[in-house]
Parts: C-alpha cells; sequence; structure tokens
C-alpha cells in the first residue's frame, strides 16, 4: 500500500532539497479540485511543497513535465514513472544529474471509472474510499462496500512487475514485491477475436476519436517536438478525424512507442471517450518483450532498443 | 401562457416514439463509451435513471467532428462539383441541460448573427430541442455563478422538471407550444405537480456548491495579460491536449482540409483547438507558441475577449473542462486566483 504517513516524509525530503538549493523545482501530487482526484504540484516554493500528498489516487505520470525543463528537478516517481525517466534519460531527453527521483513504492492506484460502475454511484457522490491490504472499503449512500484490489485498481497496475521504481535517488517507504499479474480479461477477449471481428472492433472505437490528442500529450514517450501526425509534407494521415486516420494515428504512435512505453495507462485514462488504447499498447510492450526480451526504463545505460542493432538479431520484423 | 402538461416515466418511450415520427430524436446515450446525444434507439427510455449530463456536448450536432463542405470529381470534362444535401428530418434533442442550450445561444453570436454559416444555420433553424432541468448537478457545475441555473429554460423550446415518476413538461416558445399541442402522450399536470417541480429546481440549485464571482472579471482579466509569471504558474501542469476546448460547449474553432484524389476530391471541416501548439500554424505560424499564452488565450477568450464583442461571457458553467482533464486543471480556480491591480501595482 501507498502509506499516507509517508507524505511527512516526502514533504521532509522535497523541502530539504528546495531549501538547499539542491533542485530549483519539486514535481509532485498535490489533492485535486474534485473528489478523490490529485494534481500535478509544479513548484519552487519551499512552502508549497507542503501541498504534497502520496495516496492511491496519484494517478498521474509527472515524467511527462521533465522535457525540456532546464535546471534541477526533484520529481515523485511510482515504479512506472521511474520507468519513464530512465527511458528519457536513455533518450537523452532528460539528463540523470538533472533530476533527483523522489520514488514511491506503489500497490497500484484505484480506477474510479471501476469504483463507479462496481458501485454505480457517480464518484462526486461516493463519501469515502479507503485501500487496505487486498481490500478496498467504498463508503457511499450512508452504506459500504468492500472490494478486492484486483477488481477496482487500473488494468495496467494489476499487470505491473516493477511496483519499486527502478531508478531512485531518495525512496520513500519500503520496497515492495511485485504481485503474481491478473489475468486480462480485455485484452485476452480482443485477441480471441477473429481478425475480421477485430477489425470492427477497432473501426468502432475510433470512430468516436475527437482527436484531442490527449493519449499524446499526457504520454512521456511522446516526447517529438514534431509529430508526423501533424506533418504535411508529405502527410501522413487526414487531420480531420475519420476513424481510418484516427486508428491510423494510434497504431503509429504504438508503434513509436515501443521499447519506451512502460505500460502506464496513462493514454487510455485520460482519453475523454473512453477508447481502450491500452489493448494497443500493451500488445506493443507484450511484443517487443518476447522479441527483444526487453523492458522500457529498466537500465539507464541501455541503448534506446529502436536505436540499437546487433548483427545477430532476428530480422524477420523487417518490412 | 405557456402550456404545462405531464409525463410519466413509464410513458416516457410512447413520447419519444411520438415526435420520433416527425423528427430525428436525440437523446443521451452511452453506448459508444462515453456519454453523448446520439439518435434515440426506439426503444430504451432508461438514461434519464444515469443521465446527469454528456461528455460530448450537445454542439457537435451543429458543429459535427467530420463536416464535408463539398466534394467534386474531376473528369476530362472539368470539375463537377457536389454539396451535401441538407438534412431532410427535423432534429429534436431530447434532455439537453441549460448550460448546453446556453451555450447554442452564445454559438449562434459567431455563427448566426455576425456572420451567417451556411452548415450551423440548416441544423440550427431545424432544431427542436426539449430541455431537462438538472436534479443533481455534477460537483464541477458552476453554472449558477454564470447567470443561469440548474433549471434555466431560455434557448428552450420545451422544458421537462423532474416530478415524482414523471417530468412535468413545459412549453417554452411558439414552436415547443405548438408542438404539445399537437402531442397526444402528454397529461394533464395537476397544481400538486406544479408546487413540486418547483419545489425540485430550488432544491437543484442548492446543489451547486462551486461558485465564482465574475464581476469586473473582464477588466481583471486585462490587467492582468502582461503578467507572465502568474500565466506560466497557472499553465505549468497543463498538457496541452485538446479536451477542454474539444468538448467545451461554447468553442467552435475548426480547421478546414481538402482531401485531394486524381480523380476528385473533397473539403472537410472539423474541430481544432487553441491549446495545440500547431494551432494556426498552416497559414502562418502560431503566436501563441509557449503553453502559458494559449492557457491564457483559453481563459481570455471566454471571460474577456466574448464579454467585449458580444457582451457575454463565453462559458456556461458545464465543468466538462474540469471533470474531463487529465491533469484536474481548474478554470474556476484560476479565476478567482487573478492577481489584483494593487498586487501588480506594487510590483
Amino acid at each position: 500500500m501507498i502509506k499516507e504517513n509517508n507524505c511527512n516524509k516526502l514533504i521532509e525530503e522535497a523541502k530539504n532539497l528546495l531549501k538547499q538549493g539542491k533542485v530549483q523545482r519539486i514535481i509532485g501530487f498535490e489533492k485535486g479540485s474534485l473528489r478523490f482526484t490529485v494534481t500535478p504540484l509544479i513548484t519552487s516554493d519551499t512552502d508549497a511543497a507542503e501541498r504534497l500528498v502520496i495516496n492511491p489516487f496519484i494517478v498521474n505520470n509527472l515524467s511527462n513535465f521533465l522535457t525540456g525543463l532546464k535546471g534541477k528537478t526533484a520529481i515523485v516517481a511510482k515504479g512506472c514513472d521511474s520507468r519513464s525517466i530512465v527511458s528519457l534519460i536513455q533518450d537523452n531527453k532528460v539528463k540523470r544529474e538533472d533530476v533527483v527521483i523522489l520514488g514511491i513504492p506503489c500497490n497500484g492506484i484505484i480506477d474510479l471509472a471501476k469504483v463507479e460502475k462496481l458501485t454505480g454511484i457517480d464518484k462526486d457522490k461516493i463519501d469515502n474510499i479507503s485501500l487496505n491490504g487486498d481490500k478496498v472499503l467504498v463508503s457511499f449512500n450512508g452504506g459500504k462496500k468492500e472490494f478486492a484490489t484486483t477488481e477496482v485498481l487500473f488494468d495496467n497496475c494489476l499487470a505491473c512487475d516493477m511496483p519499486t521504481p527502478t531508478e531512485y535517488d531518495v525512496l520513500i517507504g519500503e520496497a515492495i514485491k511485485p504481485k503474481p499479474p491478473v489475468s486480462q480479461d480485455k485484452l485476452n477477449e480482443l485477441k480471441e477475436k477473429l481478425p475480421a471481428e477485430r477489425w470492427l472492433y477497432w473501426q468502432e472505437q475510433f470512430s468516436h476519436c475527437i482527436r484531442c490528442y490527449a493519449c499524446r500529450s499526457v504520454c512521456p514517450a511522446c516526447f517529438c517536438t514534431r509529430c508526423f501526425a501533424e506533418e504535411n509534407k508529405p502527410q501522413w494521415l487526414s487531420p480531420t478525424p475519420h476513424w481510418q486516420d484516427n486508428l491510423l494515428f494510434q497504431i503509429t504512435r504504438s508503434i513509436h512507442l515501443a521499447g519506451r512505453c512502460t505500460d502506464c495507462g496513462e493514454c487510455e485514462r485520460a482519453c475523454p471517450v473512453n477508447i481502450p488504447l491500452r489493448s494497443l499498447t500493451k500488445e506493443m510492450y507484450d511484443i517487443v518483450d518476447d522479441v527483444f526480451d526487453y523492458k522500457a526504463g529498466t537500465d539507464k545505460e541501455d541503448a534506446p532498443l529502436m536505436a540499437s542493432y546487433e548483427s545477430e538479431e532476428a530480422e524477420d520484423l523487417f518490412l | 401562457m405557456s402550456i404545462i402538461k405531464k409525463i410519466g416515466k413509464q410513458d416516457l418511450g410512447k413520447l419519444l416514439e411520438e415526435w420520433k415520427q416527425g423528427f430525428k430524436v436525440l437523446a443521451p446515450s452511452r453506448e459508444s463509451g462515453a456519454a453523448a446525444f446520439t439518435e434515440w434507439n426506439g426503444k430504451d427510455a432508461s438514461f434519464t435513471d444515469w443521465y446527469r449530463n454528456t461528455v460530448t456536448p450537445p454542439k457537435s450536432i451543429l458543429l459535427p467532428l467530420v463536416e464535408k463542405m463539398f466534394s467534386y470529381t474531376k473528369n476530362e470534362e472539368g470539375y463537377k462539383l457536389e454539396t451535401p444535401p441538407p438534412d431532410e428530418k427535423k432534429q429534436l434533442v431530447f434532455g439537453i441541460r441549460p448550460c448546453d442550450a446556453k451555450a447554442f445561444n452564445l454559438l449562434d453570436m459567431t455563427f448566426k448573427d455576425d456572420y451567417q454559416d451556411p452548415y450551423y444555420l440548416n441544423r440550427r433553424q431545424n432544431i427542436i430541442l426539449v430541455g431537462l432541468s438538472c436534479k443533481d448537478p455534477y460537483a464541477c457545475c458552476f453554472c449558477t455563478s454564470l447567470g443561469s441555473s440548474p433549471s434555466d429554460s431560455s434557448g428552450m423550446d420545451i422544458m421537462l422538471t423532474d416530478i415524482k415518476d414523471g417530468f412535468l413538461v413545459e412549453s417554452v416558445s411558439k414552436i415547443g407550444e405548438e408542438l404539445m399541442q399537437n402531442t397526444k402522450s402528454l397529461l394533464e399536470a395537476t397544481d400538486d405537480d406544479k408546487a413540486e417541480a418547483e419545489n425540485n429546481r430550488q432544491a437543484a440549485i442548492q446543489k451547486i456548491s462551486r461558485k465564482i464571482d465574475v464581476k469586473g472579471i473582464s477588466e481583471k482579466l486585462r490587467q492582468c495579460f502582461d503578467d507572465e509569471s502568474f500565466w506560466q504558474d497557472i499553465a505549468a501542469k497543463c498538457v496541452s491536449c485538446g479536451i477542454c476546448t474539444l468538448l467545451c460547449p461554447t468553442c467552435y474553432c475548426f480547421d478546414i482540409n481538402d482531401e485531394v484524389t486524381a480523380e476528385g476530391g473533397a473539403r472537410y471541416r472539423s474541430p481544432d483547438s487553441c491549446s495545440f501548439s500547431v494551432y494556426t500554424k498552416m497559414p502562418v505560424e502560431n503566436p501563441r507558441s509557449e503553453k502559458w499564452k494559449r492557457v491564457r488565450n483559453r481563459v481570455c477568450h471566454k471571460y474577456q475577449v466574448y464579454p467585449t464583442l458580444f457582451n457575454e461571457i463565453a462559458c456556461t458553467g458545464c465543468g466538462r473542462c474540469i471533470r474531463l482533464c487529465p491533469v484536474n486543471w481548474d478554470i474556476t480556480q484560476t479565476l478567482e486566483s487573478l492577481p489584483s491591480s494593487e498586487v501588480k501595482d506594487a510590483k
């Protein structure tokens, strides 16, 4: 469990780093303006660091804010977030010496959409949600309901095999062991479909895409300052959100993330129209693992997967 | 004098079925995975059980995601231009919320009054709005701070309000009155029904807890426009996605693109967003290449530019930009924390 009482340790670390001038800013989480939500806190103010929180709702992958920053930054990072930072270091987007990683061992983040579905109550009407071991207690309408964490954590958290940050300067709390991955029904159902059925499925899903690019905006691995989606010489896809172009965008984005995606799940979570984007990125993540025996963001000394080639490597992936 | 009737909840399907004979009826649906107005399926009227508001605002009925403006084919004799036929059936939007209907009036100022946009007008002039008062506003809703309310019927043709086991149905416009006169499924409302509806309206107003003070907001924004450090701070956590703008009921920026092949082509219009770094980059350059300038623009366009041009704030307090933002960037917090001119002068 992410223990809330570790908040004090985090605040103390953050304040010291700022006070001693070891970092110019801190990137962490603070309480959001809606129930159970957190919001990124990016500040140079020592007093503001008092507002830092750690709780089972700290969903954003904050490494997204690192690219392009000048000066030293202390950043709060869960397991998957730390891997994104490592991946950014590998891609030369962030210098290791410019970040102080405040690592948070993470037992998974609560998916409020799942809680809403299970209780039939919108989150703004739920009184309390608390995580205790492998149970989650939800209070609403004067009553209480208990769920197993496997029912309410994000799908990517249930598949996580690196809950403790792979790279950190300070670990806030005790390192924790990964839990056995929980069967991923949504992905399995999709894989069992015939190709023609799957095609229809994605056609339907991508017909709702509004091309807000939130999937790209929240993704730390989408660090390009110029994205192929907006190139017009040549034009790879139409800016008009036809479903075919929406799908093409997402497939290409997934391929670009090979060896960079840490399965943080942010793309799917951010999508306002609930397109199951992780079903694409996780498939790509698994292929990378199967073919190259590679997991993104586990070793900062590694060359970026797609930027290195060894002569004995299999060539059956070449087009 | 408006007509006041009622409909039982169990008869809602019957009412929609009756209206379906003369209109393309649009109603809230979650079939696509996120709540939106889609053509009513003719069966299920149970959406009132879960419906608070949609994710996709009903503005997309007037300004669709993909608008084919025209297409052409090319042959030896020359070019043949084709414009899509106008919608055949009038549309009836059932269940639109007051904030979203108010947004239609705001969109009119750009697409109907200031400039007559044929694509918009074709739909706008053939639409009937049957509103549904909110009984259960979201925690992010702040319509009461913007001169509206959960039961504001302005812009509606007919307005429904929850009562026990059904809805009170009131005509608002002349068109709404005529439609109600010709609708058989409606029942007579009693004085008790009317009193209950009024109680529910008042109760809903009390449920809106998010409040901002918009008095003098336009002037305040003008004064802090150049306060870069304020806007830099405010913008720091924004990720520059297009959710807040594309899903805003009043944002209307669009992009036009041609799709051309050897045999012909088509011109499409689709929504654009001032949050994007590539906004307006095609014709020239984005004058707001830095994120803080884009964040400032979104706030100022709604709360300063629109009031200056049209004497109206271009925000209806629907709260979608707060509810759907992936980083919980909250416009009400920004508006409440604008540096005052005194502070600025002291600098």
